[in-house]
């Protein structure tokens, strides 16, 4: 037995010696013929991150997809969103995928920055790892400027996106409105008051999935929205230094953030796991819950027969400044320039974008479609109608901070007590410019 | 008389303070345990509800939903076959490595044992060791999987440290009586080592069954899945939620529970009697 | 030193044994650690295909003296320090007292310690599962016993300083078993008429304490110590489970993970920077090899010294 033992031991490393000097063997074996189903058998590897809707009508979709071309097994596999980017790198890497998610491109250098590294869909491309899309007839079923935005670098495509998201709304609870006589805030001193009237009667204002870090400062992304509506502008002028996030417009938006983080959060909203918050939400207990769209479905699984709806953040005085949804091109289909399944990872993406399965996935996981032919069937979709034509793109998709800024150099809400070190706004301003500064004047 | 009662006392005086001391500590270990089995008999309005109520009608269901979500009975199987794989090469090569260090067997003993020391500091490579892996065409292939958990410079440590404990006339009178190196460190010093090397397999062990990154990065196909990588249908970015993700800890906690269980006998039964010598 | 296991050639069988061990560490560890270094002067994404530049130490200097930014990784560096010094303090006193305590003849030292290395066995990810739960802020049950008093708290998730607090509490929870054990281990190498003798000679429990478990301890000492201090200077696995990454607590291990997974901050598309994060890596493995190596020389010249 022990000598049975060691003549593996050796043989392992004797394999794995002559591996090496082998160099990698890909090994695979393409079956290369035109049309749609191959005439082989083939396995379609397709990569996804965890987001139950969507993996839930995945499943449902695969299944379909392997009855209609019994000749393509399709072997899914289901990452956390925070594993996506390295897990599509690695997989790449070893052209071990053939249809992945890949969210939309976004985080772009813009000519006023300055010693700014590529955004990893564009280092992908540029490693010649993502298929050319260029003339795929399936684009044609999408909104070009989507293709434009989302999906394309240098002239050519490489990603159509499957819908955008919102995350700069707050859903609200009908019934305890109803209860109370609140009338739906529609500017800041409106939120302010009805934040006040809730408190007074025990119920917490607004709750979020402060585990998670990010969704209590996202929360406040309306408000920074609200503020500033041209996102983009925002993010030219913090770096060429006509913005600044302690000049008078700017303390204001501080201001209101420490209310929102001071007085609005519910205590312990620190302590409720992301995907717990629409929960919380639905079970009645909180009256607002500023959180994205991506949120609906798992509020409607919650408790089907609530009642609820979705605003644009309040974040300014003025009315007309909070009609405007800020958001993001959320996942999208990519193809890998090296996959030996090229047909049928073409055909499956084709077989997605046909405009009756693309329906059922939007109404699937509430994304606002970005097929025009689509329709808003689900609730979330009819709230977000309303202001639909006002969509942009949210800050944070075109921010890259310099390097060597520090690390308070964010719009984050989260930097006020409870949650972080700070009850000062002018100092805080002081402190996020600073942080910022010191990066502007490193890569000067 | 009078003195021995004397010592009765003091002697239960400190078996209560003892007891005290652990008892309380115990608490500290024992509280959030409670809590998570709680949690895992909760549905999860009852959790929004009140986190801390207890679970007066205990949902098992969680536990169910579990075991066929995630694929228990699949996955689990893989996770031992990479536990044992893993450790057992690991076990041997380490005995090997660390006895002659400890003796002086192999010339600059120190020196190897250093470069061992040093591994401890060693930062992470997971890019290089991905590429490492890709390049000997082992990613996505079980035995790239446990080749990536055969090294662990803590075990060689302690294993040396223990080896000093033997008595060298051992290795003099055990080759008087004609027996070879092979043979003495198999068949007499490991079991002499047992209490060590009981620590070192559940420690190694442990280490991969709970592991969470590199199956993500180095087994793609669900028919290597291990039970860890299984589990990400509870982590959903939007949609999990705590009274099932703690039934599926619990499930995948329990393997690992027997081992020790099954081994504290021989990490506590000490060394073999006669064997140590001051 | 000599070898009773033959001569000649068969002296060689030691080495023989020892090789596949040995290989293992080179193509598994040390290589690819290697490498790190190699990549820590370029500017590597990680992807493959990609084209690697030789920046020198661009990336050092980045992460070391640019901007505000290399502030900010200083302060982990001094945050790691004191992790890592109280959490090994602390670690190490409690195990000693608790093997010690269980070392005793007592009824059910078996099920203290299995309940003290319970932790160890289920991993950092139940570790912080268990602990967010019981520091559940909206009324878990630390909430409800702090609000007796009164208090209320975010825990994991308000101020950062409390929450590193309960990091460092959280990790010697989760870790002191293993300390535990090992003195277990060590303090049963000990014969027992050693105690008896000193019994005999009038000695105190302190003074059998003093100069036979702690002089004859000395191995379990040297392996604790080590292990205590270089896996608090390495950790990152609590804070990420537990308090995610957040301004005010982050370690130095942590933000190298945070790095190269390009994990700093929710939603924003980050890019590959490997070359950076391996820079980050080795300036942590010097660090840790620093320290790790003076004491390690203090506790063999200890070791030396004591046990001859």
């Amino acid at each position: 037995m022990t000598k049975k033992l060691f003549v593996f031991l050796s043989l392992l490393v004797v394999f794995a010696i002559l591996l090496a000097a082998c160099g990698s063997p890909a090994g695979e074996t393409a079956p290369q013929t035109g049309g749609s189903q191959p005439a082989q058998k083939v396995t379609l590897r397709v990569l996804v991150h965890q987001n139950p809707p969507m993996v839930a009508f995945m499943e449902a979709f695969n299944k379909k997809f392997q009855d209609k071309y019994p000749n393509i097994v399709v072997d899914m596999s289901v990452v956390n969103a925070n594993d996506l980017s390295t897990v599509s790198q690695t997989r790449l890497s070893a052209n071990d995928i053939d249809v992945l998610d890949i969210f939309g491109f976004a985080n772009g250098a813009q000519p006023y920055m300055k010693m700014v590294d590529a955004p990893n869909w564009q280092q992908l491309i540029e490693a010649g790892l993502l298929m050319d899309l260029t003339g795929q007839d399936f684009l044609a079923n999408y909104d070009q400027n989507t293709i434009n935005d989302a999906g394309s670098y240098n002239g050519k495509v490489y990603a159509v996106n499957l819908g955008r998201v919102i995350y700069s709304g707050i859903y609200y609870n009908k019934k305890l409105f109803e209860q109370f006589g609140v009338k739906v805030p529609t500017t800041w001193p409106e939120l302010v008051t009805a934040c006040e009237t809730f408190k007074a009667n025990n119920i917490p204002c607004m709750t979020a999935g402060g585990k998670d870090g990010w969704p209590i400062f996202v929360g406040a992304y309306g408000l920074l929205g609200a503020m500033y509506p041209d996102q983009a502008a925002l993010v030219e002028g913090l770096w060429t230094g006509k913005i600044k996030w302690n000049d008078e417009k700017s303390l204001e938006m501080w201001k209101k953030m420490q209310v929102y983080a001071r007085d609005m959060m519910e205590e312990g909203a620190s302590g409720i796991a992301g995907d717990a918050a629409p929960g919380r939400f639905a079970s009645g207990a909180v009256a607002m819950f500023p959180g994205g769209s991506w949120y609906a479905p798992a509020i409607e699984a919650a408790q089907p027969d609530f009642a609820w709806g979705y605003i644009p953040f309040p974040g300014s005085d003025n009315p007309e400044d909070n009609k405007y949804w800020f958001g993001k091109y959320d996942q999208g289909w990519a193809i890998a320039a090296n996959t030996p399944n090229k047909d049928a990872a073409l055909l499956y993406v084709k077989e997605f974008s046909d405009p009756a399965n693309y329906q059922e996935f939007v109404d699937a996981v509430g994304f606002i479609p970005t097929q025009p032919t689509a329709k808003l069937n689900t609730q979330i979709g009819a709230e977000i109608a309303p202001y639909l034509s006002n969509f942009r793109v949210g800050y944070e998709q075109y921010w890259i901070a310099p390097k060597g800024a520090g690390q308070f150099a964010n719009p984050w809400a989260s930097y006020f007590k409870p949650f972080g070190t700070d009850d000062d706004p002018q100092v805080l301003a002081d402190k996020v410019q600073a942080d910022l500064q010191a990066g502007l004047d490193a890569v000067k | 008389m009078n003195r021995q009662l004397r010592m009765g006392t003091r002697i239960k005086w400190n078996r209560i303070a003892s007891y005290a001391v652990l008892i309380f500590i115990a608490l500290l270990y024992l509280g959030p345990l409670f809590m998570l089995v709680n949690t895992s008999l909760k549905t999860m309005p009852s959790f929004m509800k009140d986190a801390t109520s207890l679970a007066t009608e205990p949902h098992f269901e969680n536990f169910s939903e579990a075991w066929t979500k995630a694929n228990f009975p699949k996955y689990l199987l893989n996770s031992v076959g990479y536990t044992t794989a893993a450790t057992a090469i690991y076990i041997v090569t380490a005995v090997f490595v660390a006895f002659p260090i400890a003796r002086g067997y192999i010339k600059y003993s120190g020196a190897v044992l250093t470069l061992f020391v040093i591994a401890l500091f060693l930062p992470p490579a997971l890019i290089p060791q991905f590429q490492l892996m890709l390049n000997l065409g082992l990613y996505n292939n079980p035995i790239g999987y446990i080749m990536l958990f055969i090294v662990n410079p803590i075990g060689i440590v302690i294993l040396v440290n223990y080896v000093k404990t033997i008595p060298r006339e051992l290795d003099e009178a055990a080759a008087l009586d004609g027996c070879g190196y092979f043979r003495f460190v198999w068949s007499i010093v490991i079991p002499l080592i047992r209490p060590a090397i009981a620590t070192v397999i559940v420690m190694h062990a442990i280490g991969i069954w709970n592991e969470i990154i590199a199956p993500t990065i180095y087994l793609t196909s669900k028919e290597y899945y291990p039970i860890t990588r299984g589990l990400i249908v509870f982590q959903g970015v939007y949609g999990s939620n705590w009274p099932t993700l703690a039934a599926a800890v619990l499930l995948l906690t329990l393997p690992m529970l027997v081992l020790f269980l099954v081994l504290q006998r021989y990490i506590v039964s000490g060394l073999t009697a006669g064997a140590v010598k001051g | 030193m000599s070898y009773h296991f033959g001569r000649g050639k068969a002296k060689l069988i030691p080495y023989l044994l020892l090789l596949p061990g040995l290989l293992f560490y080179f193509l598994i560890s040390l290589g690819p650690s290697m490498a790190t270094a190699v990549y820590s002067f370029t500017d590597a994404t990680g992807i493959k295909g990609a084209p690697i530049h030789w920046i020198g130490l661009d990336n050092y200097r980045e992460f070391l003296f640019m901007g505000r930014a290399s502030v900010d990784n200083l302060d982990a560096l001094k945050r790691t320090l004191i992790f890592c010094v109280a959490v090994t303090f602390i670690q190490f006193s409690l195990g000693l007292l608790v093997a010690l305590l269980v070392n005793q003849k007592l009824k059910g030292t078996n099920i203290f310690r299995t309940i003290y290395f319970m932790p160890v066995i289920l991993g950092a990810v139940i570790q912080g599962l268990m602990w967010s739960l019981f520091l559940y802020p909206l009324g878990g049950p630390a909430a409800k016993l702090l609000s007796i008093f009164g208090l209320r708290s975010e825990f994991l998730g308000g101020q950062p300083a409390e929450a590193f607090a309960w990091v460092i509490f959280i990790q010697i929870w989760a870790n002191m078993g293993i300390t535990m054990m090992i003195f277990i281990a060590g303090l049963q190498t000990i014969p027992t008429d050693m105690y008896e003798a000193a019994r005999i000679d009038g000695a105190n429990s302190w003074q059998v304490f003093r100069n036979v478990t702690w002089p004859l301890l000395t191995p379990s000492v040297n392996t604790n110590l080590l292990l205590n201090i270089i896996g608090s200077l390495q950790a990152w696995q609590l804070f990420l489970v537990l308090v995610g990454y957040r301004n005010g607590t982050q370690v130095l291990g942590y933000l190298i993970y945070a790095t190269g997974f390009g994990q700093t901050s929710g939603s924003v598309t980050s890019s590959f920077r490997q070359g950076y994060a391996a820079a980050a890596s080795i300036v942590l493995f010097l660090l840790v090899l620093v320290i790790g190596m003076a004491v390690q020389y203090i506790l063999q010249r200890r070791e030396a010294r004591i046990l001859g």
